[in-house]
Formats: structure tokens, C-alpha cells, sequence
């Protein structure tokens, strides 16, 4: 990864330290990603909604992977969303690994490149666009292989007009909170990282 | 405060110590051991298959001798989206059934302006029999795994699996290291957060369990729990950043291991079992 596209660079502000990247990106993915375990394990992360699927936070630790970190980071953290989802999969949709894993991986990719699209326009506006479209990268893919993939009983895992009403019921509360969360938290960690790098 | 005790759900899944074969098996033997496994569970399409399957895990698990109440504990937080998830999908996953098998079972319902209908199809009690069937195999499987192996263990399982796509430059080392990372703090986050859920609670919030309906409420309640929880995280990443930069840690590169660890008569015994057991699983036409 080239310096000048990385977004996060925190600790560069001041350039009193020189640090090696991976180190960083090693360990804010695996930091986010204790986030979205936790948040995914106590239940805490899912939203019930009156349609009886949840809604679901658990791919905001991708987002903010992503922007903050970079795309590798957000791949990362989204392959464990995958592999969570995978393990726990409440549904035949994410028992199927392609559905678990791919559109996951790409959560955190998508809100970097959104991410670092818009950021020279305005900061406010680049996190609550990544968050949005981070979220609806999930949605739409996950739904789109659901239509387009054959499940284990021959049929598609879902019909489309399904997929749509999810889409509306799930999806959009899914990309507001997102938006929102991602917004607050890029805001903060923004600040925080000047004030104060490292309390060791 | 039964409603903030996290930690307990959260360490359900780190290492007990034992005895048993799965225990002393090679963390890469037994990876790949589960993941042969895991395939049988989520291709068989009889319900035959998925007793055996089920069956097969639990032996597993008996083997393993941790108490199988301990396993199941960590489904519990998600236990009620499971039953609605499972009711829902009884009762209408049969309405939107292509494959045009045959109707068991069909009620039509009328809710005021809402017209539709209980179906019940062999394809749909097909699925949602399975659906069960592949959560409990999965999440015993997942557990067992955890349970058995030590985060040192299984982390050096995964660089050594990932070595030979080295070339293909996937950085084996890191995948590990975050996974270890994430595994290592995921009890501190849950207990981050049930403290910032006190602190919230404390200053009036009322995180009682609302219903389906107050979904907005719900929303609402998570973000001020959530966004000190990533900040605090933040930190906590950048304090590890300098520990370990510190100690002048640069990643996998040229790093060697103490013991080379081979395979014995065990793992590759384990291998071959679970690898007849899965083709055996698959090629075996079952009446049901």
C-alpha cells in the first residue's frame, strides 16, 4: 500500500514516529474485529425487527476498518464478519460459504474507496458515504447471490421480490445506522488521535 | 443486572484444558479434520444424512469430554431469533417454494387488510429441518474447536496452513496474528461494554429487552453504547501498535519456530476418518 493513499494515518500527523504498516494494519483489524465478535456473540449487535429478520451492526467494524486503515484492514475484519456468519448461520443463506464470505470481504473495500473518493470534498460527507454504501455493498450482494444462487433444494435461496422487501425492511435502517455510527466514531477517533496518541 | 453479564457469552469460547485425543491432536491436523467435517454437515440434503451428521458431532463432542451443556451455552444470546427464525421459516418458506413439491400443509389467513397464507411444503420442512440441524452441528463444531486449542496453538495452525500460498503472497502470519488479536480481546470489548451499557443505564437508559416493535428505541440505545466502545478500541489499538513496535516486532518475516511439529499416526488417522466418513456421507443415497 502506498503511504499517500492510506487514510487513517494518525500517528503520521505529527511523523514523530516512523511506523511499520503492517503493524497497524495487523493490529486495528484484529482490534475491530474483537469489536464485531463481541457485539456479534452477546447479541447486542443485532437489531430485531417487527419482520423477524434482524437488522445487523456488525458490519460497521468493516466499515471503519476500511476507512481508517485502509482496504487490507477491511478485508480482513469483513472475512471474520464472514466467518462468523458462516459459523452461526442461523439461515441455509449463510450456511452457503460464497454468500458468508464474499460480499463481506468487500464491505470494507468499498467504504475505502468511497472513503477516499470524497474525502477531499469533505470529511462529514466521506464517512457518512462510506458508511451508507459500506452497509449497502452488504445488502446488495448478499441479496443479489441469494436471487442468483441455486440453494441446497434446487430453488434459489430466495425469490426476488423477497429479496426487495428485505431490502427495504433490512437494508435501509441497516445504511442510516451505519452512516450514522461510522460518521460519530470517524469523527471522534479523529480527534482523539491528535490529542492523544498512546497512553503507554 | 442479568441483563449485562457479556463476559460470560463471550468466554464460552476460549481454551479448556483436557486430555481427550482432540485435545493433543495437532491444531493443523484438526482444522483441517473440521473444515472436512463441516463440509459433510452443510452438503448432505437427506434427513437421514443430517442425523448421521449430528450424530457424528456429537460423538465428537463426547469424545472430546467437555459437558455439552457448556458447548450449547453459547447459543444462548441468540436462542430466541433462532426459534422466530425458525417459526417464520415453517410457516412460510413454503409460499415461495419453485421447485414445486409437494404441499403438506396449507392455511390461508386473513389479518384484516393482510391476505396470506401458512404453507407447508416437503422442500420447505426440508429446509427448515436442516437449517436446525446445520446451527447446532456448526456451533458445536466451532466451539469444540476453540474449546480444545489454545489462541497460541491455533494461530500457528493457521500461518502453517497458509504457508504454501506464501507464494500467492496471502500473508499468512498476519491473517493469524489478527485472528489471535481479535480472539485475545474480544473479552475485554465485552466487558467494555457492559460497562459503558452500566454507565448508560446508570443516567436513566433502559436497555430491557424491548420488543420487535420498539426497533427504533432499540437503534437508538445502540449508538452511544457503540461509538465510545470503537474510540476506546482505538486506543487501545494504538497502545498495542507501540508495545509492540517497541519490541521491535516486524511481522512473520524470517521468523522460525523452536519445535517443528509433525504429523503422527493420530492426525493423519483423524484425517483419513473424517474424510471416508464425509465422501461416505455424500455418495450414500438415503431413503429419506
Amino acid at each position: 500500500m502506498a503511504t499517500t493513499t492510506r487514510p487513517g494515518a494518525m500517528s503520521d500527523d505529527m511523523g514523530l514516529m516512523p511506523q511499520n504498516r503492517t503493524v497497524r494494519t495487523v493490529v486495528v483489524s484484529g482490534v475491530l474485529a474483537a469489536i464485531q465478535l463481541a457485539l456479534g456473540f452477546t447479541g447486542i449487535g443485532f437489531i430485531p425487527l417487527p419482520t423477524g429478520v434482524n437488522a445487523t451492526i456488525l458490519h460497521i467494524p468493516a466499515i471503519l476498518a476500511g476507512v481508517m486503515e485502509g482496504p487490507i484492514a477491511g478485508a480482513a475484519v469483513g472475512f471474520i464478519f464472514g466467518l462468523f456468519s458462516f459459523l452461526r448461520a442461523t439461515t441455509p443463506l449463510f450456511q452457503n460459504p460464497i454468500i458468508a464470505f464474499g460480499p463481506r470481504i468487500l464491505i470494507g473495500v468499498v467504504a475505502f474507496l468511497v472513503y477516499r473518493a470524497l474525502r477531499p470534498l469533505n470529511e462529514v460527507v466521506a464517512l457518512l458515504a462510506a458508511g451508507v454504501l459500506g452497509t449497502l455493498t452488504n445488502t446488495a450482494l448478499v441479496l443479489g447471490l441469494a436471487v442468483l444462487l441455486t440453494g441446497p433444494n434446487g430453488a434459489p435461496y430466495l425469490p426476488a421480490d423477497v429479496a426487495w422487501t428485505v431490502a427495504g425492511t433490512n437494508g435501509i435502517p441497516e445504511a442510516i445506522v451505519g452512516g450514522i455510527i461510522t460518521l460519530a466514531v470517524g469523527l471522534a477517533v479523529r480527534g482523539a488521535g491528535r490529542a492523544r496518541k498512546s497512553t503507554v | 443486572m442479568d441483563e449485562f453479564e457479556f463476559s460470560r457469552s463471550v468466554t464460552v469460547g476460549q481454551y479448556v484444558p483436557g486430555t481427550s485425543f482432540i485435545h493433543r491432536m495437532d491444531a493443523r491436523a484438526k482444522i483441517l479434520a473440521f473444515m472436512i467435517i463441516i463440509a459433510a454437515v452443510i452438503t448432505t440434503p437427506s434427513y437421514i444424512g443430517n442425523a448421521i451428521a449430528f450424530a457424528a458431532v456429537l460423538a465428537l463432542v463426547r469424545l472430546s469430554g467437555l459437558p455439552i451443556g457448556y458447548l450449547i451455552s453459547g447459543i444462548r444470546p441468540i436462542l430466541p431469533i433462532l426459534v422466530v427464525y425458525t417459526i417464520f421459516n415453517f410457516l412460510f418458506l413454503g409460499n415461495y417454494d419453485p421447485t414445486g413439491s409437494a404441499v403438506l400443509f396449507r392455511t390461508p389467513v386473513s389479518l384484516g387488510p393482510w391476505q396470506f397464507a401458512f404453507t407447508v411444503t416437503d422442500n420447505s420442512m426440508r429446509q427448515t429441518v436442516q437449517g436446525v440441524f446445520r446451527i447446532f452441528d456448526l456451533i458445536l463444531l466451532g466451539s469444540l474447536l476453540t474449546l480444545t486449542t489454545p489462541i497460541t496453538a491455533l494461530s500457528k495452525a493457521i500461518e502453517g496452513l497458509l504457508a504454501p500460498f506464501r507464494r500467492l503472497k496471502v500473508p499468512g502470519h498476519e491473517i493469524a496474528m489478527i485472528i489471535a488479536i481479535a480472539y485475545r480481546f474480544m473479552p475485554t470489548v465485552a466487558e467494555e461494554l457492559e460497562r459503558l451499557m452500566k454507565a448508560q443505564a446508570s443516567r436513566g437508559a433502559d436497555f430491557g429487552r424491548p420488543g420487535r416493535l420498539q426497533f427504533i428505541q432499540r437503534t437508538r440505545q445502540l449508538v452511544p453504547v457503540t461509538v465510545p466502545l470503537f474510540v476506546s478500541a482505538f486506543r487501545r489499538a494504538e497502545d498495542l501498535i507501540v508495545a509492540m513496535e517497541s519490541r521491535c516486532y516486524v511481522g512473520g518475516a524470517g521468523r522460525s519456530a523452536v519445535a517443528l511439529d509433525r504429523f503422527t499416526s493420530l492426525e493423519w488417522i483423524a484425517l483419513a476418518v473424517s474424510l471416508v466418513f464425509t465422501i461416505a456421507l455424500s455418495r450414500t443415497p438415503f431413503p429419506l
